[in-house]
């Protein structure tokens, strides 16, 4: 960006140079006399201003500036010049809208305040991932990041969009004429509109390729069902029907292939007679595998195997031929296929990684069970996964021959993702024209000769069918904030269309989607599902094509094959739920974000075994100041290295196994991004794991950002849990044994409930509203969506990793997780600790190791917010009573009468009071100045207006969300009806999609949380502490019947 | 046809007939004045009745069925039309014109009127008593000394001037410690009591009234106009702010109006500015870049309290007058209220829930009558509207 133009800082540089040049040089035009007048004693003695007067005459100024700025400052206030119609300061509108990054999708709300996005709510109108999960909630702060690309890019200079569509032409010209390959390279493209536009562009040349590529491939799992049924698309799973799940190494919760699954998993595991059993195989803990009931530890290697033997077994039930199986998880696999056959059609099984031959055996086993259409559906199609690695690995050999003249990449980062692929970046290079159409100036940006500067999904027209029959819109909330343009209004220009590409949605909507329902209606409502008589049309179509099969037998013999030359130690790639595949790594609210099984925040680490970390010497230990730290190692796959890889332990990891996140490691993602973590991907081919050798580095040290260092329990009931048989035989309470008993005190007027043992007058909860919430342990899967849903609509600061490995995190809810321990009070006998233990193990040794998770856990989420307790310990300490009781049941903060005193979080039994160490908004200071939430012009727009920022030294926490509830009242008074139930929602709630929180009033009789209250299984977090919240919890149950 | 007849043949129900015009004319109409239409105060002389009924109700069927007198006036005002009122029985016209007679007798001046002489007078006696009595008490204070002394040289002692007494007994009273402690405290007590009086004073700022960039005189629009607030300040019904109205709600009626009684056209000329109207031709000037009007914001609260219009005139129906005063007496704005957050809670304490009209509240306000008896008055505070997260969060 070389300049030449001169700037002058003044009128008198221009016209008297030579004067500024001589002021610029000398500062103080003549020599002050300091010398003279401090060196000369006399001089100094006989002045009349003493010290004393000195400091009278700066007192009395101080005084009199100090009055003068009580003065008020002059606010301006600006209406409109012509207001919208729509937009009435202080109330929020709603815009139904899509989120597609390439990666997750899902149908959303857009909640917008005097015309800014600010906040992602669910589409409950959705029937097809209506859910947002962590990242999408998130996605609205990636809207105000400065660091996004905020203009065209043309041969590495800042530019304009004219330069830049010559550019382009001339690029796309040339390689037409040079008879090249013109491509467009992108993750799967579920757009129908902009599929049309893909092809209506690559009309215009000879030889016009479109290759996709997923960022977590599944290309082999989409092979194997277009080997097997003919058409190159995974299925919609319907777990809603299923009673009996396996799932050989898929984590359907976390980051599987796309669909989200979770709300229908949900429906299932409301205990009762019909609660579904859930068995997980798999080699790393993941978010699927600790909410299994019964949870198998194997290597990936193995997973085709733990099929062949799931095959053999239900294939042999069924009186078809069995296959040879495998010694590996032989009889788990036998007591597996029992209980899949017991459910029949209500059965599902489902596979992860990408790989052919697991997913013909998963198919296979479908198929015998005879799910089809009932948990597994042929007829509706997903789209979310179509990556072709044949064709993109095709596409890397045209580059690197010099046969593609034009290359244009939309949301997809090959350059990172590809970043094993050694050959790719040399490839790349080779492309005379390249365009990254891409929001940041990322790793393909920076490769590419030219990068059109995308706009924020919020910014843009849009139209997905992620699946057959299932349609949503998208449409933009805010005109672009810089000088951007959409993917699909660069491609209609550089086609010579013209339009908007609204207008192309909408012809291309009323020419073949909408059929007699109006383009309004489903603008409205972001989603669209078509009509039955299609679907049945669709259903012919592909029972057509189902016609073609699958040689099982060498699928079988592959797996078995695979299963015996696994390697001493294997590495899978896995996704951060925080994280996803990085799209949008530059969100601090995300990277804050502590992983939900792990609880570590900025950063990604390998996780491995105990048994295996102390094999290798690789140890986790904490600092006085309770910081987690961890040795490093350096990883070594097919000859590609990773230096520098902290390590974690983590129960519940497969030994002989390790597993690593992708998503960090950035280079060009943003200044936070950039700098946190390792990049796996430089590791990773399509495979979703792989052989690695593991090299300790000696005197190692990594920091990490753990926020909670209990791994279990400790023998408490913090997390209550029973099984299905024991909850729906046995009493909940029964004097003393039941599963659910309140913790009783012997008192003098007999034993009492900690309800009853009271030193308080009670607050009248009768009159009005009183508000409370029910957790349900048992629905809650630790997605953490409602973590970043809190995180944005009440303003909680981000306070960077530093903060955070001082326990210094501000979510106002967090989500605790436990581990099992092997052992307990119940059975130290049996395990050898006997009294003191003055000879052996004793009762200290015992309660050190209940400490210890054990190797093959247990998980259990626990999300943990202000318990609001009628009776709090908070409020006796406060001395300024900053903190108060509502007569709606809610223990209010009151942010200008805290002077910080910090009384409140030490007597808070459930640690979730907040302070406020720095200033957190509006602070570019050191380890602050990289944050831009809320922090920078831009980053501040995301803030909800109706939530004070809190400012240094003031404690906060959760309000239970008082500003909605406040809402709610107003407009139901407004409307002079009586408020229902659910009219109200907590963010939390709204975003959790599982129905795990349920928030209400109990004094309305026909409401959600009072019949939750009455439930067997409701009890109160700490009980025995007396505190009596207006939060509670229902007690898990987990389908096993030991 | 003579035109006093008229006049008396017109009987309606002028309360009626005031409630109508104040919603359906007086954006356009005034009685003693013509604004964007004529006035109306001596509409029944000028015309006959059944005219006036038909051209209220459907003024464009009047000019197409060729009637001179419509055609004629429609053109005197520029062609701008006037709305048609179907929904308007003939009654309701009846009643309306008969508004427009009583409202344009002259008005008899009530003696005692709040507004009159009385209570100033009143006033002034509390001041013109305490002179009085100042004045004796000093008279008998010099009545006393000339009668010491008139004693004193009767006895034959010597007598003291009236400051020389004074210096003795000032000399003596400093130094008695007793005084001095007595002085002390009432000094330390009076100057801390103003110390916390000034400091409480800070950042409140009643009274304050900026000058604004446009001299827009709510006296005249709310006052002698009567267009209610809510027309302009329309989210006070449904937000929690009550919006300064952009410059397209004041070309409503500026578009007609373009010249105001004390400033000409140079103060609405500031509106033509900001959304680019011209004036002479009567229409919008293309690709005019539209300047925003920029106001000194008078009432604000801190970020820390959140207040909402809607919940206090809507839901509690409180008048705009009650926090921001007599707002349509005020040529310029000012800050009437304190907006202290003991002014706002002293209003919620006082301050009356409507439990029976708003069935929000059917539930609560039975126990609450469990609660406070079934007498009782229900105010804010009982609600909890005094607790600290209502407004704080």
């Amino acid at each position: 960006m070389a300049e030449n133009k001169k700037y002058w800082r003044g009128i008198s540089e221009l016209e008297n140079p030579e004067l500024v040049k001589g002021l610029a040089e000398q500062e103080f035009p003549s020599n002050i006399p300091a010398e003279e007048f401090l060196g000369n004693r006399d001089n100094l003695e006989s002045t009349h201003t003493s010290r004393r007067d000195f400091l009278k005459y700066m007192g009395f100024t101080t005084a009199a500036a100090t009055l003068a700025a009580c003065e008020s400052p002059v606010y301006e206030s600006l209406p409109y010049v012509v207001a919208p119609e729509e937009i009435i300061p202080g109330i929020a509108n709603y815009y139904a809208t899509s989120y597609y990054d390439g990666h997750d999708y899902a149908s959303i709300l857009i909640k917008t305040r005097e015309g800014r996005p600010i906040k992602v709510e669910n589409n409950k109108e959705a029937k097809l991932n209506g859910a947002a999960n962590t990242r999408v909630h998130a996605s609205v702060l990636n809207l105000y990041d400065a660091t996004r690309r905020q203009r065209p890019v043309v041969g590495g200079t800042d530019s304009d969009w004219s330069s830049l569509d010559a550019e382009v032409m001339k690029g796309l010209k040339a390689a037409e004429a040079a008879g090249k390959q013109v491509v467009v390279l992108t993750s799967s493209v579920i757009s129908p509109s902009q599929k049309a536009l893909i092809n209506k562009f690559g009309a215009g040349f000879s030889n016009f390729k479109h290759v996709s590529l997923d960022p977590f491939s599944y290309s082999n799992k989409l092979d194997a069902w277009q080997e097997a049924t003919g058409k190159r698309a995974l299925p919609l799973y319907n777990f809603a029907n299923a009673r009996t799940i396996v799932s050989v190494g898929a984590d359907f919760l976390g980051d599987w292939v796309g669909q989200s699954v979770s709300g229908d998993y949900a429906t299932t595991r409301i205990p009762g007679p019909n609660m579904s059993r859930h068995l997980q195989f798999e080699s790393g803990m993941s978010l699927t595998g600790s909410n299994a009931d019964k949870r198998y530890k194997v290597k990936a290697a193995e997973y085709g195997a733990v099929l062949v033997n799931l095959y053999n077994e239900i294939a042999s039930a069924k009186g078809m031929t069995s296959m040879s199986g495998s010694p590996i998880m032989k009889a788990e696999a036998k007591a597996a296929a029992k209980e899949l056959l017991a459910a029949g059609s209500k059965a599902l099984v489902v596979c992860g990684g990408n790989n052919k031959e697991n997913e013909h055996l998963c198919i296979a086993i479908n198929k015998m069970l005879g799910n089809t259409e009932e948990t597994v559906s042929y007829a509706n199609r997903s789209y979310l996964r179509q990556g072709d690695e044949k064709a993109f690995n095709t596409l890397v050999g045209d580059m690197k021959a010099g046969k593609v003249g034009a290359l244009i990449t939309h949301n997809l980062n090959p350059a990172y993702v590809m970043s094993g692929n050694s050959d790719f970046k040399a490839a790349f290079e080779k492309v005379p024209s390249s365009i990254a159409v891409s929001m940041k100036y990322d790793e393909t940006a920076q490769l590419a000769k030219h990068v059109a500067a995308e706009s924020h999904y919020l910014e843009s027209w849009g139209d997905f069918s992620a699946a057959d029959n299932h349609y949503s819109l998208q449409q933009p909330t805010i005109k672009p904030l810089f000088d951007t343009r959409q993917f699909e209004e660069c491609l209609m220009k550089w086609s010579g269309l013209n339009g908007s590409y609204i207008d192309f949605i909408k012809n291309n909507w009323n020419a073949g989607i909408l059929g007699s329902t109006d383009w309004t209606k489903v603008l409205h409502d972001g989603v669209f599902v078509k009509s039955a008589a299609v679907v049945e049309e669709m259903t012919a179509e592909t029972e057509m094509e189902a016609g073609v099969s699958i040689d099982l037998a060498a699928a079988a013999a592959k797996a078995l094959a695979t299963a015996k030359k696994a390697p001493a130690m294997e590495l899978n790639f896995t996704q951060m739920t925080g994280m996803g595949v990085g799209t949008i790594a530059n969100n601090p609210w995300l990277l804050e974000f502590p992983d939900p099984i792990t609880r570590v925040s900025w950063d990604n680490y390998l996780s491995i075994s105990a048994a295996d970390a102390a094999e290798l010497g690789l140890k986790n230990w904490n600092e006085s100041n309770g910081a987690l730290n961890g040795s490093t190692v350096n990883l070594k796959v097919n000859g590609n290295t990773l230096e520098n890889v902290p390590v974690f332990i983590q129960p519940g990891q497969t030994i002989g196994t390790v597993a690593l996140a992708v998503g960090y490691g950035r280079f060009g993602a943003g200044s936070i991004a950039d700098k946190v973590g390792v990049n796996a991907y430089s590791l990773m081919g399509m495979d979703h794991s792989a052989e690695v050798s593991i090299e300790a580095v000696a005197d190692s040290e990594h920091g990490f950002a753990c926020i909670q260092l209990a791994h279990t329990m400790m023998g408490r009931d913090i997390v209550k849990e029973v099984n299905l048989d024991t909850y729906l035989n046995e009493d909940a309470q029964n004097g003393h044994d039941g599963w659910n008993e309140p913790p009783i005190f012997e008192t003098h007027k007999g034993p009492l409930s900690g309800e009853d043992v009271n030193l308080w007058d009670d607050f009248d909860h009768e009159t009005g509203h009183f508000w409370n919430m029910s957790i349900d342990l048992n629905l809650c899967n630790g997605c953490g969506a409602c973590v970043i849903a809190c995180h944005s609509e009440n303003n909680v600061p981000v306070v960077g990793k530093d903060e955070m490995r001082k326990h210094r995190d501000m979510h106002w809810l967090r989500i605790d997780r436990y581990y099992s321990s092997d052992i307990s009070e119940e059975n130290a006998d049996e395990n050898g600790y006997e009294g003191l233990g003055l000879l052996g193990k004793g009762t200290t040794d015992m309660y050190a190791d209940m400490e210890k998770p054990s190797e093959s856990p247990e998980v259990f989420f626990q999300p943990v917010m202000c318990q609001h307790c009628n009776h709090a310990p908070c409020e006796t300490v406060c001395p300024v009573a900053a903190t108060t009781h509502s007569s709606e049941g809610l223990n209010h903060m009151t942010y200008n009468r805290c002077i910080g005193t910090r009384y409140c979080a030490n007597n808070c039994p459930y640690k979730v009071r907040r302070f406020n160490w720095f200033q957190y908004h509006d602070n570019m200071v050191g380890m602050f100045g990289d944050n831009y939430a809320m922090n920078d012009d831009l980053g501040r727009m995301v803030l909800n207006p109706d939530v004070t920022v809190r400012s240094r030294g003031v404690m906060e926490k959760c309000s239970m969300c008082i500003q909605r509830t406040q809402l709610g009242k107003l407009e139901a008074k407004k409307r002079g009806k009586a408020l229902k139930d659910g009219e109200v929602q907590t963010a939390c709630q709204s975003a959790c999609d599982t129905g795990a929180i349920a928030f209400g009033d109990v004094n309305d009789k026909d409401s959600k949380v009072f019949k939750m209250k009455q439930d067997k299984r409701m009890y109160h977090l700490l009980a025995e502490v007396g505190t009596q919240p207006s939060v509670f919890y229902q007690v898990k149950v987990r389908n096993t019947t030991a | 046809m003579p035109a006093k007849s008229q006049a008396q043949e017109i009987e309606g129900d002028v309360a009626n007939g005031k409630s109508l015009f104040n919603s359906q004319c007086a954006a356009c109409h005034k009685i003693d004045r013509k604004v964007v239409g004529p006035a109306l105060g001596d509409v029944t002389q000028r015309r006959e009745t059944e005219w006036l009924i038909a051209w209220i109700k459907n003024n464009e069927e009047l000019r197409s069925s060729g009637d001179a007198d419509a055609i004629a006036i429609f053109e005197e005002y520029n062609g701008s039309i006037m709305p048609a009122f179907p929904a308007l029985s003939d009654q309701d016209v009846m009643d309306i014109l008969a508004y427009t007679i009583d409202a344009a007798k002259p008005k008899e001046v009530v003696p005692g009127d709040p507004d009159g002489s009385v209570g100033t007078v009143e006033e002034d006696d509390n001041s013109i008593f305490l002179y009085i009595l100042g004045a004796i008490l000093l008279f008998l204070v010099i009545l006393l000394a000339r009668v010491k002394n008139t004693l004193k040289s009767v006895k034959g002692d010597l007598t003291t001037t009236m400051m020389e007494d004074a210096n003795v007994f000032t000399r003596t009273a400093l130094k008695n410690p007793r005084v001095i402690t007595v002085l002390t405290i009432v000094i330390a007590v009076v100057f801390f009591q103003q110390v916390y009086v000034n400091l409480m004073a800070v950042n409140v700022d009643t009274g304050y009234q900026p000058s604004q960039p446009i001299k827009f005189s709510h006296e005249l629009h709310a006052g002698e106009n009567q267009i209610d607030c809510n027309y302009c300040h329309s989210g006070a019904r449904k937000s929690k702010h009550s919006n300064i109205p952009s410059a397209n709600v004041c070309m409503n009626c500026h578009m007609y109006i373009n010249e105001g009684p004390k400033y000409g056209t140079e103060e609405i000329s500031k509106i033509y500015a900001a959304v680019g109207w011209d004036a002479d031709k009567g229409q919008y000037i293309e690709g005019y870049e539209q300047k925003p009007i920029k106001w000194v914001r008078i009432h604000k609260l801190p970020d820390l309290a959140y207040f909402n219009h809607a919940q206090h005139v809507t839901a509690g129906n409180v008048e705009c007058q009650t926090c921001h005063g007599p707002i349509e007496e005020m040529e310029e704005v000012y800050q009437y209220s304190p907006l202290t957050m003991g002014w706002c809670i002293d209003c919620h304490r006082e301050t009356k829930v409507q439990v029976e009209s708003n069935s929000y509240y059917k539930e609560m306000h039975a126990k609450l009558k469990e609660k406070y008896g079934a007498e009782a008055e229900i105010t804010v505070e009982m609600i909890g509207g005094l607790e600290c997260g209502k407004c704080h969060y």
